[in-house]
């Protein structure tokens, strides 16, 4: 049985036979157990799923209608509410809790018989670039242990590139989908705010996280989109993208189009690998039809601390209801004051999140919301206003997803600041709103490069025609696991 | 500059209690020193942006029933009511 098959080649071989969804769904449980000590992409794994594989091939045998996914095994990062099962966002604060409902993008999923293989490793509450800040031990990546995966969506991105699943959901606040998929050379989603349902997803910062793709090829991503976006009443931040077909005309190409290269994104500090893997990928859209030329984005330079401060700001509200009273763990309330049982309870916070927290009380605190919250919201704002007026010259915008390679277990841990950097090329499209895809692109001693497109609000199926035309032009080596 | 002290002060506030000196406060202040970038972003005129949301595009405030109940998820409750520590 071969796992190393796109989304699509599996549709299509359930479809005709070739393979059955038992077949696959047990060999794909067996490559999780023979490699995922070493990886560490899974938190819990669906001791069902063969069942759930045997009840899709019945319904194919009999003729009866079946969704789209075939039983395909996807799977799904650690925040996302899958009903009756438990979702811990990587923190032993959750350890226990039972989701009572199914998000909206499960629902859709289950609805097109996708088969959930697991939950994924993350980063605790999301709250991270590494996956070295989960309650449960670090993730590694697949291309060489010794070094981090990216995240937080850390776990979603093993398991694709370790070929313990077909593609898998993660959310991305300011990277969390790129990051670990231009690490482990997968593709990454980051799609318009408001396109993908977060009703299910558990919140960090609500305001500019989505829920994206990660997959092995553009048109993957695709795919999932067509099954996932649109419209929910139960988030009534979504918006309405009229049923668009993103895989219909993907094969477009790119003649013809503008694309800006984000000067500020190609910076001093940028790795010479990266940056000679994104000029050969400028050279490769050209040769495509497109004209390229560079554009400053001059509020780049302050996006970091921007949407630390907000994202800060908005977790400390989210995260002031876990007390340990409605959600939690085993403590009992017996014997302790209302205030120390809360700072007990919090104990259980990991130290990332427990930074996040002061932080996200102390930025818009009385006296300092002037110096920290507001000025973080008008750099959005002037941010937001600089790439609408780029878009208004540029079909696309370029610049590497990130600009330093996947670095070792620990080397950065205790540096907070120069953790917050390696954002510094993918929040913008967080706190702008636009889409962005990270495509991976080249290898360099061994790691994988991925370069970002973005594209204006709402532009999805146009971003994801360059990212496969650009896509289109490398083969990277398989991962030497 | 922020002190030590207003760093306590905030985590007292947000109820966490701060053990580690190290991890939590040297941390959080290099945090704060980093986001001082942000005075020379030359934003002080700019407006903020808002995201306004229709009223009429909100779902309907009615009732839908759950087949199961909630509060038999939690960990502490006695009938309909969450069981809390005493307040002082």
């Amino acid at each position: 049985m071969n796992l190393k098959i796109s989304a699509l080649e599996y549709v299509q071989q359930v479809q005709n036979g070739t393979i059955s969804a038992e077949d696959f769904v047990s060999t794909t449980l067996d490559r999780i157990k023979s490699v995922d000590d070493k990886l560490h992409a899974f938190l819990s794994v669906n001791d069902d799923a063969v069942n759930q594989a045997k009840e899709i091939d019945k319904k194919i045998k009999s003729g009866d209608k079946v969704g789209a996914c075939f039983g395909m095994p996807i799977s799904i990062k650690d925040n996302m509410c899958i009903k009756n099962s438990t979702t811990t966002c990587a923190s032993k604060m959750l350890e226990n809790f039972v989701a009572p409902y199914d998000a909206t993008v499960i629902s859709k999923l289950k609805q097109q018989d996708a088969i959930f293989i697991g939950k994924a490793n993350m980063d605790e509450f999301a709250m991270g670039l590494t996956t070295e800040f989960s309650a449960y031990g670090p993730s590694k990546n697949p291309w060489n242990t010794e070094y981090i995966p990216g995240g937080s969506s850390g776990g979603s991105a093993v398991s694709v590139s370790a070929f313990e699943c077909i593609a898998s959901l993660g959310s991305d606040t300011g990277g969390s989908v790129r990051n670990p998929a231009s690490f482990c050379g997968n593709v990454g989603y980051k799609p318009t705010y408001g396109l993908i349902s977060r009703f299910g997803l558990i919140s960090y910062a609500n305001s500019i996280e989505q829920i994206g793709p990660l997959t092995r090829t553009v048109k993957d991503t695709a795919f999932l989109l067509n099954l996932i976006t649109g419209l929910d009443p139960n988030d009534n931040t979504t918006v309405d993208n009229h049923n668009e077909d993103y895989l219909g005309e993907i094969e477009a190409g790119i003649e013809g189009k503008k694309i800006g290269i984000i000067k500020e994104m190609i910076a001093e500090g940028t790795d010479p690998a990266v940056m000679s893997a994104t000029k050969d990928a400028i050279s490769k859209l050209e040769s495509l039809g497109a004209t390229c030329e560079e554009v400053s984005l001059d509020m780049v330079k302050y996006s970091v601390a921007a949407y630390y401060t907000i994202t800060a700001t908005e977790a400390g509200s989210n995260l002031a209801r876990y007390d340990n009273l409605r959600y939690g763990y085993d403590f009992p309330v017996e014997g302790y004051e209302f205030n120390s049982y809360i700072e007990k309870a919090r104990k259980k916070f990991g130290p990332e999140v427990t930074r996040r927290m002061i932080l996200g009380g102390f930025v818009p605190s009385a006296g300092q919301a002037g110096k920290y919250f507001l000025k973080a919201l008008k750099v959005k704002s002037k941010l937001t206003k600089e790439i609408d007026e780029a878009f208004k010259k540029f079909d696309l915008l370029i610049a590497p997803t990130v600009p330093i390679l996947p670095f070792k277990i620990g080397e950065k841990i205790d540096d907070p600041v120069s953790l917050f950097l390696v954002d510094i090329n993918t929040v913008t499209a967080n706190l702008t709103g636009k889409p962005a895809i990270s495509v991976p692109y080249a290898v360099s001693n061994g790691l994988p490069i991925g370069i970002q497109l973005l594209a204006n609000s709402m532009n999805d199926k146009m971003l994801l025609q360059a990212a496969y035309a650009l896509e289109q032009t490398v083969k990277l080596p398989e991962v030497p696991l | 500059m922020v002190t030590e002290e207003e760093i306590q002060k905030v985590a007292k506030l947000m109820k966490i209690e701060v053990t580690d000196h190290k991890e939590y406060v040297d941390k959080v202040h290099a945090m704060i020193d980093y986001f001082d970038i942000l005075d020379s972003a030359g934003v002080e005129d700019e407006e903020i942006a808002t995201q306004e949301i229709s009223i009429s595009n909100l779902r309907n405030d009615e009732y839908i029933p759950f087949d199961e109940k909630l509060i038999e998820k939690l960990n502490h409750y006695k009938g309909t009511y969450v069981r809390a520590p005493k307040m002082s």
